[in-house]
Parts: C-alpha cells; structure tokens; sequence
C-alpha cells in the first residue's frame, strides 16, 4: 500500500508522518508518534477513551482516518502537562480521586480541557452534558464531574 | 484530626500522577524491537468436534510468522483457575462459540487478520446444551466428562423442616438474575517474549500474574523459574481479569517464533469470550413471625455457569452462604447446583454470586414485609446482623457489625432526599 504524508500539528509542534491511507488518527498518534496515552476501547466511538482535541473539540480518534487531519490542530494528554507536572484540570482529577484504573483517563481530562478552554465556569449540568461522551467503568462519574468542577474554580 | 494515621484520612492514590500525565503503561502500550502482532482463530459453533483445520494457506502467506493448533504446545492444553477445563486451543472438542482453535503470528496487524481470513475449518456440530435445565435433562449431550453437574453445595443451619410450624407467614418467589458482562473499559492485552536468559516474559493486562505464571509455565512444560508475568497498568477488570487472557496464546507464539509476540483482543473478542457473571436462578421460601422475626429461610439455587469452570466452585462456595443476607435466621438450608452448558463461561465478577443473593433475600424481606403490613426498614433492623448473631456457617459475629448503624443512616438519608418515596413505602 502506498503511504500518504499527513502535516498536521500535534501537541503545538508541526509534524509530518508517512502512513498508509487504511490508518486511524488513533493509529497514527499511538504508533507513528509513541503518544500511547491515546487508548483505544471499543474502536467505534462509543467508549471515548480515544479523545482527543481537534481544531478544538473533543473528537475520538478511532472514527477518523489519519489522513483526514491534514492541516489539524491535535492535541493528546502529553500535550496537556506542562514539563511533565500535572495541569490544573490533570491536578484536579488526582485530588478529587476520580481516577481509579485510568484508562478512560486521558479522554476525559481531554474532553473536560476542552469544555473549559471554551467555557471556564460551566454548570454542573453543562459538564455532565461535555462528559456524556466518555465511559468510565470503574468511578461511576460523580468523582469525574468534581474534579472538573474543581478545575473550573480553580481557572 | 483522626485518632488513626490512614483511617479517616484522604490520601491522593499512590499512581494516580502517572495515570493522569498519561504516562503510566498499559499491555497494549508496549511495543518492542522486531516484534510480531498475533491473533486467534475461534469457533463459530458452540458444541462441535473438528473434522478439518487446514492452516496451510494462512501458514503460506508472506509475512505470516508462524500459525499454530493445539499440537504445537509443548506441555498441557488445560489451564483454568480452580478447575483445569480449558484449552489453550481446542483439542478434543469445542465447547463454546469463540474457543480457541489456531493462533497466528505476522510482520501486521493486517497481515494477522488476513491469515485468520485464509484457515479453514470444518465441524461435526454436536447438539448444544443451551441452558440449566437442558443440562439436567436425561439424555443431554455431556459438556464435560461425565456429566453435566459443575459444582455442588448443600448449606445447612438448624431444622428447617421442622420450623415452618412456628411461622406465622410464609413467603414464597422465585427469583433469576441474568449474565453480565464486566465490561472493563480496557481490551485484554498482553505481550511476551523471551529474554536472553531464555526466560519468557509476559506483560499482560491481568489481575493474576501469579496464577498465569504456573499457567504458562505448564503450558510449554518448563520449570516456573523459566517465566516471568508482569502486570501492566490494568484499565479495570471487576473479576474479569482474573482468568486468563491473551497471555497464553502470546507465550506460545513467542516460544516458537523467538521473536516478541504482541496481542490486542477487539472489544468483540474481548467481550465473547471473557467471563461472565453467573445468572442464577434462586426458589425461595421464607418464614417469620408476626412481630417480623426471620423463622427459616429454604432455598434451592440452580445456574448455567458456562463452558468452562472458571471461579464457579468459589462462586456456589459464597452465594449459598450468604443467602439470608445481614439477617439472623436461626433455621436456613440451601441446594446449589450448577451445571456445564456452552453458553459464556462464567466467572468471578464483583462479589462471587453474593450480588446475585441479595437479589433473592432483599427480595423475599420486602415480600414479607407486605404480607405482613410492615414498614420494609423496621423489618430489616428487626432482623439485623449484631454482635453476637450466629450467622448460617456457625459463626458468631463478635465485632465490627455496622449493618444497623448504615441501615439507620441510610433511611436518615433517604427521607432527606426522597421523602414521597419513603412515605409510599408504609403505604404500599
């Protein structure tokens, strides 16, 4: 199969990657990048472990194919964490405990950057809408929408 | 402050930074020089004998690095938890849809998925035995051995059948719960290779790298000191990862390929054939007295456990132990029994079939408490555990019972938040 070049930029640096036209973003930020906090879940977009920002949503990457984000603004959890020391939201999320096994994690940190680069002083129901999209199988929730409500007042 | 040094304190979770920076490794976020992905090739029957299994055209495809069955394994094709039930690939016969029959190795995940394309199988299907009561039937087809019958546990406390004169009502449901699956939000995963001390090396998502340990170590008939299990960043599990995984399948691809063998379940494959929770099927009679107090309790609980074994000796060892719940009955019997089928397999799943009991003894307190007019909440504390209850093992409970401080909590609570709820329960 011949490879496509995709240029995009990926945790605020530009980057260009040979892959083959089949690959998902999920696929190329995971493999061709090492950006391994990326999770892959259910491969169809249900479960969001897979979030990432785009342009500045939330999307999952496992419904996009690499070659879609010619051009894209992506930005994955190793984006987020500043010399390697938890942001405000990542801080938020260990002090709430709304972190258990972690792997629906990187997603939900992702989707509530999102909420807040948009909206710093959401309602607790605007983030449960923002974090309908993430699953979680171990907190049941309530931990999580503290943690981003901890966040936000923290902002 | 508290009188304790971690009682009553908060702590942040010791590897909760890594979890949130997205740095912490999880099986399927390891990668390693020269290594080859994997695949299974499974049934699409439930109950079959394999007449043919053509691997040749798979094995030819360029970039496929090795295709395997059963008589590639060097030790035993049996492994399971408690009971040795299940193999690696399929030997003898098939015994549910998604048994394992062939594994492959290639340079690509595609590649893989295209080798499993290309196996050919034909099957002489057998009549499946789809539930309890078809396992039980005379003349079903056996899963196992010699007979269908799994697991057997009779619990016995006092003189039931001498104690239903002294109830003054008596309540009788049948109760059935249904098969779950955990669904843990990370696909199993798992990685081995071996090192150049020979020592093959797994890193698996697992709840138990020990038990997997022995398993693989007697899968290739080499000593236990010849393996080594690490436990990756598990994304979740609730019983589910304790069974095996993908860890013996990558174990023996590596041990013939000599090259590191990655494997990635599907969330499809994933959840076809992990464990399950047992559905069981509990006929309850209850006695008490006016005044509210539990007389004898006499249950006959029956459950499809699946294909395979798993923890089901464990789980029929607590559901019938806990069949009257946090209430002191001084008369309770209880017959368990679960059967092969070739249904799911059923395993070990948050609480070991207690879940499924409270299912049964909540049920039957608020029966009661209808037939006799009484105020569910009053009925339970009536009947709560305390110190000093002799509970249906024999044991007396002599400390640390908080059952009626959290009911009394519970039902504070309750009226705060759902007073209109609360107020239909002395109505209804």
């Amino acid at each position: 199969m011949n490879k496509i070049t995709v240029h995009c930029t990926v945790n605020h640096k530009p980057v260009s990657v040979e892959i083959e036209p089949n690959k998902r973003l999920l696929d190329m930020l995971r493999v061709n990048l090492g950006l391994t906090s990326v999770k892959e879940g259910c491969s169809e977009g249900e479960c969001g472990a897979c979030t990432v920002i785009y342009n500045g949503e939330p999307v999952t990457s496992c419904c996009i194919l690499a070659g879609q984000a010619e051009g894209a603004d992506i930005i994955t959890l190793e984006g987020v964490s500043v010399d390697g020391k938890p942001d405000v939201v990542q801080q938020a999320f260990i002090e709430s405990g709304a972190i258990q096994c972690g792997f629906c994690i990187p997603g939900m940190i992702l989707t509530a950057e999102a909420l807040l680069m948009k909206n710093p002083h959401p309602t607790m129901e605007q983030i449960k809408e923002a974090m309908s999209g993430n699953l979680c199988r171990c907190t049941g929730y309530k931990k999580i929408e503290e943690a981003v409500a901890l966040a936000a007042s923290r902002m | 402050m508290s009188k304790y040094a971690v009682l009553n304190t908060e702590f942040p979770k010791v590897d909760a930074l890594e979890r949130a920076l997205g740095t912490a490794k999880y099986a399927a976020d390891y990668f390693m020089p020269n290594m080859l992905y994997s695949g299974v090739f499974r049934s699409t029957v439930p109950h079959a004998y394999v007449k043919k299994l053509n691997l040749d055209k798979a094995r030819a495809l360029p970039g496929v690095a090795a295709v395997l069955d059963y008589t590639a394994i060097p030790g035993k094709n049996r492994f399971g938890i408690i009971v040795k039930d299940e193999p690696c690939l399929v030997d003898d016969k098939i015994r549910r849809y998604g048994d394992a029959l062939a594994v492959v190795a290639a340079e690509t995940q595609e590649l893989v998925d295209e080798a499993l394309e290309l196996i050919e199988v034909e099957y002489e299907e057998l009549t499946p035995v789809k539930s309890f009561e078809e396992a039980m039937a005379p003349g079903a087809p056996i899963v196992h051995g010699q007979t269908n019958v799994h697991a057997k546990k009779h619990l016995e406390f006092g003189n039931v059948d001498e104690a239903w004169d002294k109830c003054d009502v008596i309540v009788e449901n049948t109760y059935s719960t249904h098969i779950l699956s955990h669904m843990f939000i990370e696909p199993d995963a798992g990685l081995a290779y071996l090192d150049e001390q020979g020592v093959m090396n797994v890193i698996a998502s697992t709840q138990n790298p020990h038990y997997d340990r022995n398993e693989v170590a007697a899968m290739l008939g080499i000593p236990m000191n010849r393996v080594r299990v690490k436990q990756a960043t598990t994304g979740g599990g609730f019983g589910g990862k304790l069974d095996i995984g993908v860890q013996l399948h990558v174990a023996l691809l590596a041990w013939h390929t000599r090259r590191p063998v990655k494997m990635v379940r599907s969330r499809t494959e994933s959840t076809m054939v992990s464990s399950k929770r047992h559905p069981i099927t509990m006929k309850c009679r209850t006695g008490a007295t006016r005044d509210g107090k539990l007389v004898a309790v006499d249950v006959v609980m029956t459950c499809d456990a699946g294909a395979y074994g798993s923890y089901g000796p464990a789980v029929i060892g607590r559901a019938p132990v806990h069949i009257v719940g946090p209430y002191e009955c001084p008369n309770v019997r209880c017959d368990a029994v679960f059967a092969y089928t070739n249904n799911p397999m059923c395993g070990a799943f948050r609480g070991f079939g207690v879940p499924q009991a409270a299912v049964c003894h909540e049920g039957q307190m608020n029966a009661l408490a209808k037939a006799l007019n009484m105020d569910p909440i009053e009925l339970r504390l009536r009947n709560a555990h305390k110190v000093g209850t002799v509970i249906p093992t024999g044991q007396t409970l002599t400390e640390s019972v908080g059952f009626t401080d959290t009911l009394l909590k519970a039902r504070e609570k309750a009226l705060e938040v759902m007073p209109e709820a609360m107020a239909r329960l002395k109505t209804e």
